[in-house]
């Protein structure tokens, strides 16, 4: 990798002082991204600001609304952690699914969201869960967090502090691996609300996340959901857009079907 | 910062191998874990384009870069006068006609082939310098059109990779009889056809290809550490490439992780580190990035088989023909000829009785990575396509499956068995390996498991293949080896094969423990340097354990036979009179015996002359066919595509078995490799050449779990072959699992009107296939 | 920088942008730690960090500043760790080369669950390739090492 130097930031403060003293500085959570990226050569930054041990970042707070995740928490810690289980089982199935244990030893929610990777997991969950993405300078709603192709809100230096999920009354994820790298060829993220409230969100089939309106519009009665349009969607060297599309219905179901068990 | 390896005397719980304790204590040495005083660090300069005229190429701001100790470009290769890599062995055709060869160079000259392709070294005093400076390096190629696959390779107006090669086509090769063969089809009652494609594979042992070099000026010596099959056939392709007589070289390698046949030989980067080394009078270190790896390891497999047999009225085969392609990728290198005509034609009767045969094949250049052995060359993949064509037949035609084999195996009363092919079948009991694997995999009452996976909406299938393999009669008419006894009273036996894996301190140990009684830690198996005077070959071919083996057995009965010697010595007593028993010399008559440990003691000589026990052991030992029947039972999901694996068993003669479990080993390391290529693993290339699968990202690989457990059996049919009564084991894993799963998810699919498809068998294939 | 290795407080100094592998391999000369690719996959790096396991090239030296080390070198003080003996003992291992990575993710795995189901195994060990020994024997190891471990704590 090319020379840079790294500073562990105590908090949040010093870290952006330590951010806006250098352009080409890029804030380190897990590296699980960032580190195969610079070791490619792909990014080349000057700095690294590592804000991993940031407390206020790594904590996980309940109240009677919404989990709220600290943006540096670990995969694995979101995964195992009780309070979670039992209040968003489907966020702690998702977060168990991510890479492998290694990985999800070091990888952070917020190192996932701020890549916004169109096979990432945790985009999927933000979207459905109503995620709410607070910075250090203000909150941004999930629907306009994801702005495209490995794309976010984020303005130059902004960064993500915790990830607010509004508790459902029951979600599931499913979620099909690419047999290589281990992300989603299609994750489909269900979260059932209040009032017949559903809101279904995509990954990995194809630019990005995005809530798919016909699942939500037939939950109850998924013969009638019509498939994605294909245009939209990836064809690669792993699978067609027609498969995705019809994969993205399969999950959809086995999804849809985990919580009706539930509820 | 070193741990110390544990004493003996802590362990409380014995070892499977002797190997393992440094292997699973962090204490073993591959060739990038070595370091030397100065050493410097080398990185390739590689082609980004398949194929192109270089214009131009200067390294002028390279050889000026921080670090940087020396630049080797095709110059520096021949002002060394350093010849191409090898060929390997020349095909001639039956007409004479000789092989168009393209051996490739040390470095890119005038033209790049293929992407990956090495066209410079950098050599400096880190390997981020050398990293940094390689960027510098200006390069203006012309790009050229590319070739990939058999249709733009030998299409008319396709671009020639080679001037002396028109039509990109290195040689066509045919054998058998041909007349015969058509005769046979003529007069066939049923006649069928499969093509079978035998995809790109990319080997990939977790040991990343490395070269370690450093040269002594004043006894003129290299010592190399390379992860190498057996160290004469890297020295004697170093001293083709390079000119350095084999005396003046050392190859060591004590651990090497996996090789699979791709490390069979020299590459560019073991050449162009030994001369780095002497230019700059430093150790040299060059080890490659997986990244790299994949685009210069020579990959394996990429043929296309298509076979058609002839039955008569009953059942019985007629004939059987192929008409095979073989992808020699941009350069003739090293077992890719072989494969594509000899491997491929060998065995291709399988276990069958079958009294006409012909096939031919067609090797041809693309601009693509070059292409040699990877676990089996050739061999799984002509028996993955016999089988698939027996199945074919069978329900084409209206015959059992099992029956149809039954008619047509070769019976043990026609041994020895010559198929015209050039293999001489021994020995085998092809219908009592099938009538086990038959029993023990429960076969037939496999219909009521598919209908209950039915009632769950789940298709499963059921495979059963029955292979032979040529395991290889080796590179040199005999294996040696030596045995000298250390001052510790220690037999250390020196032999030329290396081991990757395999075990071979382990099994050789093994025989010397069961001829002569000595304990597992009085013996000690090294392949190297000390090796260089022994004749023998390499690890290759699944032929390591009855042919140095075989020397192994016949060197324990010549320190026998002397030990018999001072045994009447050291008893004053005849030698007649005595007979060897648990590791003693005993006198039937009187209650006399003396242990051949107290002799190996008692007879130590006190100054530096040798041990008067040590002895050269030696055999000759032939090919050998491993063989087998293997059965496999999926479950494919239809919503999704996914197989599953429910069930594996694997029943296969292997000769006599010395280390069972190591031998089960390879079965299954073998076996997972198929599962490798029939669900997840294929080198694919875009048209202009780039790899598209460059990393493990895109190129998927078995993981746990993708086979959860293997009935593995052996049926022990001693071959005369070796003084052993063995048989190879290292490539039988891949002959059986290929066609048994390959026969399995089309059993699954066939109900769905799919009698055909090409691995890997990827669940987007498998569901779009069932889409109709 | 200052981090724990095998029980021994080591200070050192190397470039900020020295990867964690690349310290215990070049720096301190613990080679049981291997590279086996360059994109995060195969696991032959694999050491644990504070108790749980890690890949050590994609890390900085520097992310390990103050934490506890383990590498293969140093699983096992005197004799050896119950997973190790499993390894050999149930034959899964064969070249050796992925084999200090996959000990450590089991080590990792049994922490987590101490009798693993079929699928536990599966999903703890998928960041580990091996292309020797089919898997089927590592199965088995980790199900021995579990064993032993159980009847160790007895």
């Amino acid at each position: 990798m090319n020379p840079f130097k790294y500073h562990r930031a105590e908090n949040l403060q010093r870290a952006k002082d330590q951010q806006n003293s250098d352009e080409n500085a890029k804030y380190l959570a897990g590296g699980m991204t960032l580190l195969p990226a610079m070791k490619h050569g792909l990014i080349q930054p000057s700095q690294l600001i590592d804000i991993s041990t940031i407390i206020e970042l790594g904590e996980i707070q309940d109240d009677a609304l919404s989990v709220t995740i600290g943006a540096a928490t670990k995969h694995d810690r979101v995964a195992t952690s009780s309070l979670v289980q039992k209040e968003i089982s489907g966020l702690a199935y998702l977060a168990s699914q991510i890479g492998d244990a290694q990985v999800r030893v070091r990888g952070t929610l917020g190192g996932s969201l701020a890549n916004n990777d169109p096979a990432a997991d945790y985009p999927a969950a933000t979207l459905a869960l109503k995620g709410q993405i607070i910075t250090d300078r203000r909150t941004i709603e999930a629907e306009d967090f994801f702005t495209g192709f490995y794309a976010t809100a984020l303005e130059d230096g902004e960064i993500i502090r915790k990830v607010r999920f509004i508790k459902p009354v029951q979600s599931a994820y499913a979620k099909f691996k690419q047999a290589a790298s281990g992300y989603a060829l299609a994750g489909v993220f269900v979260a059932l609300y209040p009032n017949q409230e559903v809101r279904v969100a995509v990954t990995g089939v194809g630019q990005g996340v995005f809530r798919w309106l016909a699942a939500e519009k037939h939950y109850s009665d998924s013969s009638q959901v019509i498939d994605l349009h294909l245009d939209n969607l990836i064809t690669d060297l792993h699978a067609t857009s027609k498969y995705r599309a019809h994969l993205a219905k399969v999950l959809f179901n086995r999804a849809a079907t985990q919580i009706k068990q539930y509820t | 910062m070193n741990a110390h390896l544990p004493s003996q005397l802590v362990l409380d719980k014995e070892l499977l191998r002797k190997e393992d304790l440094r292997l699973i204590t962090g204490q073993g040495k591959f060739t990038s874990d070595w370091h030397y005083e100065g050493m410097c660090f080398a990185h390739m300069v590689r082609s980004p384009y398949a194929h192109g005229q270089i214009k131009h190429i200067n390294v002028s701001d390279v050889r000026n870069a921080l670090g940087v100790l020396q630049v080797i470009t095709s110059e520096e290769v021949d002002a060394a006068k350093m010849q191409t890599l090898p060929s390997g062995v020349t095909i001639q055709n039956s007409d004479g006609q000789a092989q168009h060869l393209a051996p490739m160079p040390i470095l890119a000259k005038g033209k790049v082939l293929f992407v990956g392709q090495p066209i410079a070294m950098v050599v400096a005093d880190t390997l981020e310098h050398a990293r940094q400076a390689a960027e510098l390096v200006q390069l203006e190629i012309d790009m050229l059109d590319a070739v990939t696959d058999y249709e733009s390779a030998l299409s008319p107006d396709a671009v020639q990779l080679h001037a002396h090669v028109p039509k990109n086509l290195s040689i066509h090769f045919s054998k058998g009889d041909v007349q015969a063969t058509d005769k046979a089809f003529e007069e066939a009652q049923f006649i069928s056809h499969m093509k079978i494609k035998s995809q790109r594979l990319i080997g990939s042992p977790m040991e990343l290809r490395s070269v370690l070099a450093k040269y002594d000026a004043t006894q003129d010596k290299v010592t190399i550490h390379t992860p190498n099959q057996g160290m004469l056939g890297m020295l004697g392709a170093l001293e083709q490439i390079t000119g350095i007589k084999k005396d003046q070289i050392e190859v060591i390698a004590q651990d090497v992780g996996g090789s699979f046949g791709i490390r069979a030989g020299a590459y560019s980067e073991h050449a162009l580190v030994i001369l780095a080394a002497k230019l700059i009078g430093r150790p040299v270190k060059w080890v490659g990035t997986r990244s790299e790896v994949f685009v210069s390891d020579w990959h394996g497999r990429a043929l296309e088989l298509n076979g058609s047999i002839a039955l008569d009225a009953k059942g019985k085969i007629l004939g059987l023909r192929f008409d095979d392609k073989a992808d020699l990728g941009a350069f003739t290198c090293y077992f890719g000829s072989f494969i594509g005509a000899r491997n491929i034609s060998i065995t291709m009767n399988g276990v069958y009785d079958i009294p006409a045969l012909s096939m031919r094949s067609e090797l041809y250049f693309t601009n693509t990575v070059p292409v040699s052995a990877y676990r089996g060359a050739g061999r799984p993949d002509i028996a993955y396509a016999i089988e698939r064509l027996i199945d074919h037949a069978a329900h084409e035609h209206g015959f059992d499956l099992v029956a149809l084999r039954k008619m047509n195996f070769i019976k043990p009363e026609q041994f020895p068995y010559d198929n015209h092919m050039g293999s001489v079948y021994d020995s085998g009991e092809f219908e009592l390996l099938m009538k086990r694997a038959i029993e023990v995999s429960d076969f037939n009452h496999f219909e009521s498991r598919r209908a209950k996976a039915a009632a769950n909406h789940r298709l499963r299938g059921i495979g059963l293949a029955c292979f032979i393999e040529c395991s290889a009669a080796g590179t040199t008419n005999k294996d040696q080896v030596l045995g000298r006894f250390t001052k510790d009273g220690v037999l250390q036996i020196l032999g030329v094969t290396g081991a990757s894996g395999q075990g071979h301190e382990t099994s050789f140990g093994q025989i010397v423990t069961t001829a002569t009684g000595l304990h597992a830690d009085r013996i000690q198996y090294l392949a190297g340097p000390a090796s260089k005077a022994l004749i023998g070959s390499g690890t290759g071919g699944s032929r390591s354990l009855y042919g140095a083996g075989s020397a192994v057995q016949n060197l324990c009965e010549q320190i026998l036979e002397k030990s018999k010697e001072l045994a009447a010595q050291h008893l004053q007593v005849e030698a007649g009179d005595l007979h060897f028993d648990h590791g003693s010399w005993h006198l039937s008559a009187k209650n006399a015996s003396v242990s051949l440990d107290d002799l190996i003691k008692k007879f130590q000589p006190v100054d530096a002359s040798a041990h008067p026990l040590d002895a050269q052991g030696e055999a000759s030992s032939g090919s050998t066919f491993p063989n087998g029947c293997h059965i496999a039972e999926v479950e494919i999901d239809p919503e999704t595509g996914v197989c599953e694996i429910v069930n594996y068993t694997a029943i296969d003669d292997l000769g006599v078995v010395i280390s069972p479990k190591l031998v089960k080993g390879q079965i299954h390391g073998g076996v997972v490799q198929g599962i490798g290529q029939a669900f997840f693993e294929q080198a694919i290339y875009d048209e202009s050449g780039q790899l598209l699968t460059g990393s493990f990202m895109d190129y998927a690989m078995p993981k746990t779990g993708c086979l959860m457990q293997i009935h593995s059996e052996h049926i022990e049919v001693v071959t005369k072959s070796n003084i052993l009564g063995s048989k190879g084991v290292g490539e039988s894993g891949c002959s059986g699992s290929l066609p048994a799963l390959s026969n399995a998810v089309i059993n699954a699919l066939r109900p769905k009107g799919i009698w055909g498809m090409d691995m890997p068998y990827t669940p987007p294939k498998i569901w779009e296939a069932l889409q109709g | 920088m200052q981090m724990t290795i095998n029980g021994v407080v080591q200070e050192f100094q190397v470039d900020d942008q020295t990867l964690l592998v690349e310290v215990l391999r070049d720096h301190f000369h613990l080679t049981g730690t291997h590279i086996g690719c360059d994109t995060s996959q195969c696991g032959c790096c694999t050491v644990l960090m504070n108790n749980e396991a890690v890949k050590s090239c994609t890390m900085l030296a520097a992310q390990a500043t103050d934490s506890q080390i383990v590498t293969i070198e140093g699983l096992a003080s005197d004799g050896l760790h119950p997973v190790q003996e499993a390894f050999s003992q149930e034959h899964g291992l064969q070249c050796g080369y992925c084999t200090p990575g996959m000990i450590m993710s089991t080590v990792h795995l049994l922490n987590r669950h101490p009798n693993p189901s079929d699928d536990q195994i599966k999903e703890g060990l998928a960041g580990n390739i091996c292309r020797c020994t089919g898997y089927v024997n590592i199965i088995a190891a980790v199900k021995s090492a579990a064993k032993k471990i159980q009847e160790k704590t007895v």
